[in-house]
């Protein structure tokens, strides 16, 4: 298990090397300079424009450029912004919390909804409940995440205005009040953001987390449960659930970049100060150190999702547990 | 007037954790909390180093200018210009212009402003390590120097009419004593731009990274106490999101409603009242005057004056305005946005004619030989390809209804809808035909058209390539003119020239339309910035809402 570990490490680090490489690469053969200025239009002397460009470094050859960012980002420091005016370390610092509490609302909506669901229709297989949430999950799942948000946003936040319209917290009242309002007040925030991105991704969840009880339904071990006499509610939970969850904890795996790449539209529309729009914000500006730290950053959590499915799988399925070397990559297979 | 889902969290807490805590309510002559819906947010908030349009917005409230311009725009002479830092001034000869500083003025942390700090200003946006943006506005300016503490002298190259404008309108003035010591090459990343201590109505009091800026008024203010107590801006991505806010009464001003579907929005929300002032942009279709990706040759197509006059009498710009932005556009009569005092709708223009047109497309050889719909030449069809920055709806929309309307009359265009650094690459190195492009100006005529559309902008910002030494002459002549009326008279026969000549069809000028709470009172709007007299602003005690009188 260990030598997989690491050999899956390995591979890791070198997944996430050449995202970063080919962004980093891409990024500045692209058009676009720090001359741009907010209102997109160009800084028109050239004397100053020139400056901006040798101060970020960017008159240099882009393999140099490479190498030296590669030796930065060694040593942790990603780069100075040239949109944002300052160091790219702390704008992620800044953005990330906003995202990881988004993205882990989003799960737990996807997660926690799309579970109970597929069980429920599960137990409830060909009645009406079955039939109905089965339709009703098919059309929220087609759903583009983006027009679900602005849907949410035009009927929640304008229309009958239950919940503020973007942002992370009340500008005007948290500076003032105790921090038990803010906290309640950023829950408040969250919750049409979380929804929209944990909404569909429940719809997809239910409906693999039905199919996957169907499946272990028929199977010899539920049935000799039921022989034995177990009660049915042991039989749910304890033998099929159990098994069912398998495929859960692979789709677990494969929802991190659904996350973050969701979080991307999702934050824009919702004025939520995370990383995604901070990503949108740079690819605009061509604002290259973010834009390819930001690569790292989320590239580094796909991976690391993928390798922490792989690994609770391991762990979950005795299967493959005891078998050591046929340990495959489940996750990204 | 509290919204729903200002209560909710609280309703939320009172069951979870059994109460709250009562909030202290303001009962001042200033409440009052103004949210603006910001599109974006800034940088740094060093106004030396940024030139980003809520930057622009807080710093009006943060630093001082010596003085600024009225709300006529005049940027001739200094008649006029409002004093603000600087209590009084006179000119010591053609070239000197002295200004005194008003002693009561205090930078936010109790040290005096003082003539020293002007120098010091003049240095710094001067100094290439700073790379600030109005550089160049500052070239005619010689020397700034500081005679004593409180008289600072200004000595220019070279005598012209808006020299007092230059003095005063670029530099805000900055803190020599906060700046002196950060390296000038680290001032745009410089912990004071997001931190800043300044001298204005405004004191700095917080930035959420991604969320708000906030300031509150200085009481002590030696120009008077302003208004409102707090100022906030609300920083969103974009301009659906803000007015969103806006319509939900969630802020409370956005000072630029910009398309007829979002002003058609703001006007449903019983809380707002709209305000028109006078844009600074204006957008026009460029023809490219050299060959597509070689600036050597003419273009075979709009190298030609009497083909691009006729393409710009086949455009019907009134009926595009009318159809596309209502109310809110305008023709422009030439290369000037309505902010500017050289706007003037006398100024003659080619008409809409498309027969004429047709005359001369035929008269130069245009004809659709083939008939297959689409005029040619040598067996060249007249067909060219416009290119558009694909974030603009609007341009994109123009682009369209040009097509149509260049199609009626036998010309075949394409649209090439590109990302805004292509398209910046395409108009430096000269690979393009047409493109529709914005531009906007500062309060003065002399900059934005020089940079744009005579000979010295080539190779920087005039994309056209065009070329005139009638029309350089004329400018030449209206940026040195030692009156108003001559200058003016000389702008008009610059814009006809270049309407004659037509390296370009001017498209539209946009207004602007503010959407602000109707419970703030005294609103003035300076047409080249709308949050220059925020100070005066006022809410009324009988007009305040919670958040006007929440309190820390």
């Amino acid at each position: 298990m260990t030598a997989w570990l690491l050999r899956r490490l390995a591979a890791s680090v070198a997944i996430v090397f050449a995202v970063v490489s080919f962004v980093f690469i891409l990024i500045h053969l692209a058009p676009g300079d720090p001359c741009v200025v907010g209102t997109g239009e160009r800084i028109t002397d050239p004397d100053v424009c020139r400056q901006l460009i040798r101060q970020f470094g960017l008159d240099r050859p882009v393999l140099v450029q490479y190498w030296r960012y590669l030796g930065e980002v060694a040593r942790g420091n990603f780069g100075y912004s040239f949109a944002l005016h300052r160091p790219v370390r702390d704008a992620l610092a800044d953005t990330m919390p906003f995202t990881l509490q988004l993205a882990g609302a989003a799960l737990l909506v996807d997660f926690g909804l799309g579970l109970a669901l597929g069980v429920y229709q599960a137990l409830r297989l060909n009645r009406l409940p079955d039939v109905v949430l089965g339709n009703v999950t098919l059309f929220v799942y087609s759903l583009p995440t983006f027009w679900l948000g602005l849907l949410l946003l035009l009927v929640f936040g304008e229309k009958l205005p239950l919940f503020p319209v973007g942002g992370a917290s009340d500008p005007v009242l948290c500076p003032l009040v105790d921090s038990l309002y803010c906290l309640a007040d950023r829950f408040w925030h969250l919750i049409l953001p979380a929804a929209t991105l944990g909404l569909v991704g429940a719809a997809g969840t239910a409906r693999f987390q039905r199919a996957a009880m169907l499946e272990v339904a028929n199977q010899e071990f539920v049935r000799t449960a039921r022989a034995k006499g177990l009660p049915e509610r042991r039989v749910v939970l304890h033998h099929q659930l159990r098994n069912a969850l398998l495929s859960f904890i692979t789709r677990f795996g494969l929802t991190f970049p659904f996350l973050l790449t969701g979080a991307v539209l999702i934050e824009t529309i919702f004025a939520w100060p995370g990383m995604g729009r901070l990503t949108v914000d740079a690819i605009l500006h061509r604002d290259y150190a973010v834009v390819t730290a930001t690569a790292l950053i989320a590239s580094s959590l796909v991976v690391a999702g993928n390798l922490l499915a792989d690994v609770l799988v391991g762990f979950a399925d005795p299967r493959i547990r005891v078998h050591e070397d046929a340990l495959v990559d489940i996750a990204t297979a | 007037m509290t919204r729903r889902y200002e209560i909710l969290p609280v309703v939320f807490l009172l069951v979870a954790l059994g109460g709250c805590e009562r909030r202290k309510l303001c009962n001042a002559p200033d409440c009052g909390t103004l949210v603006d819906a910001a599109i974006g947010e800034p940088g740094t908030l060093l106004p030396a180093s940024t030139e980003e349009i809520t930057a622009r917005d807080v710093d009006e409230q943060l630093f001082l200018k010596l003085a600024d311009v009225g709300m006529s725009i005049n940027t001739i002479g200094d008649e006029d210009f409002q004093p603000l830092l600087a209590k009084q001034w006179e000119w010591d000869g053609p070239l000197t212009l002295v200004f005194h500083i008003d002693p009561r003025a205090r930078w936010h942390d109790g040290q005096p402003v003082t003539a020293v700090d002007v120098a010091f200003t003049y240095d710094a946006y001067n100094d290439s390590a700073v790379a600030s943006p109005y550089r160049a506005q500052l070239k005619r300016i010689a020397s700034v120097t500081a005679r004593d503490s409180l008289t600072a002298v200004f000595r220019f190259r070279e005598r012209y009419p808006e020299m007092f404008y230059d003095a005063v309108y670029h530099m805000r003035i900055l803190p020599a004593h906060l700046l002196r010591s950060v390296p000038r090459d680290q001032w745009k990343t410089a912990e004071f731009g997001r931190k800043p201590i300044g001298d204005g109505p405004y004191r700095f009091v917080s930035w959420q990274a991604g969320q708000a800026i906030e300031l509150r008024s200085d009481t002590t203010f030696f120009l008077g106490r302003p208004g409102i107590r707090r100022l906030i801006w609300r920083f969103t991505p974009d301009l659906g999101v803000a007015v969103t806010q806006l319509v939900a009464d969630q802020v409370d001003v956005r000072e630029q409603l910009v398309t007829p579907e979002m002003i058609d929005r703001a006007r449903t929300a019983k809380q707002l009242k709209l305000y028109p002032y006078s844009g600074n942009v204006y957008t026009y279709l460029a023809f490219n005057l050299r060959a597509n990706g070689d600036t050597t040759k003419p273009h075979p197509i709009f190298g030609d004056r009497e083909v691009r006059r006729a393409l710009t009498m086949a455009v019907d710009r009134a009926s595009l305005v009318k159809s596309t932005l209502g109310d809110i556009g305008k023709v422009p009569p030439g290369p000037t946005s309505s902010l500017l005092w050289i706007w003037d709708p006398e100024i003659r223009q080619l008409p809409y004619d498309t027969a004429q047109a047709g005359r001369t497309l035929n008269a130069r050889g245009w004809r659709d030989h083939d008939g297959d719909g689409v005029r040619d030449r040598d067996n060249q069809p007249l067909a060219f390809r416009i290119v558009v920055p694909s974030t603009s709806v609007l341009r994109r929309q123009y682009a369209r209804l040009l097509q149509e309307q260049f199609r009626l009359l036998g010309i075949h265009v394409d649209i090439d809808e590109v990302d805004p650094s292509v398209l910046q690459q395409r108009l430096t190195s000269g690979k393009y035909d047409a493109a529709i492009l914005s531009r906007s100006n500062d309060p003065s005529p002399s900059s934005g058209i020089t940079q744009t559309w005579t000979r010295a902008g080539i190779g920087g910002s005039n994309y056209a390539r065009y070329s005139s030494p009638e029309f350089d002459r004329l400018v030449d002549g209206a940026i040195a003119a030692t009156s108003r009326d001559q200058s003016k008279r000389l702008w008009r026969a610059a814009m006809e020239t270049i309407n004659a000549d037509a390296p370009a069809i001017f498209l539209y000028a946009l207004g602007n339309m503010a959407g602000i709470h109707r419970r703030v009172d005294n609103v003035q709007i300076r047409p080249d910035s709308w949050a220059a007299l925020l100070r005066t602003w006022r809410i009324p005690s009988d007009r305040q809402i919670d958040r006007d009188r929440v309190e820390r």
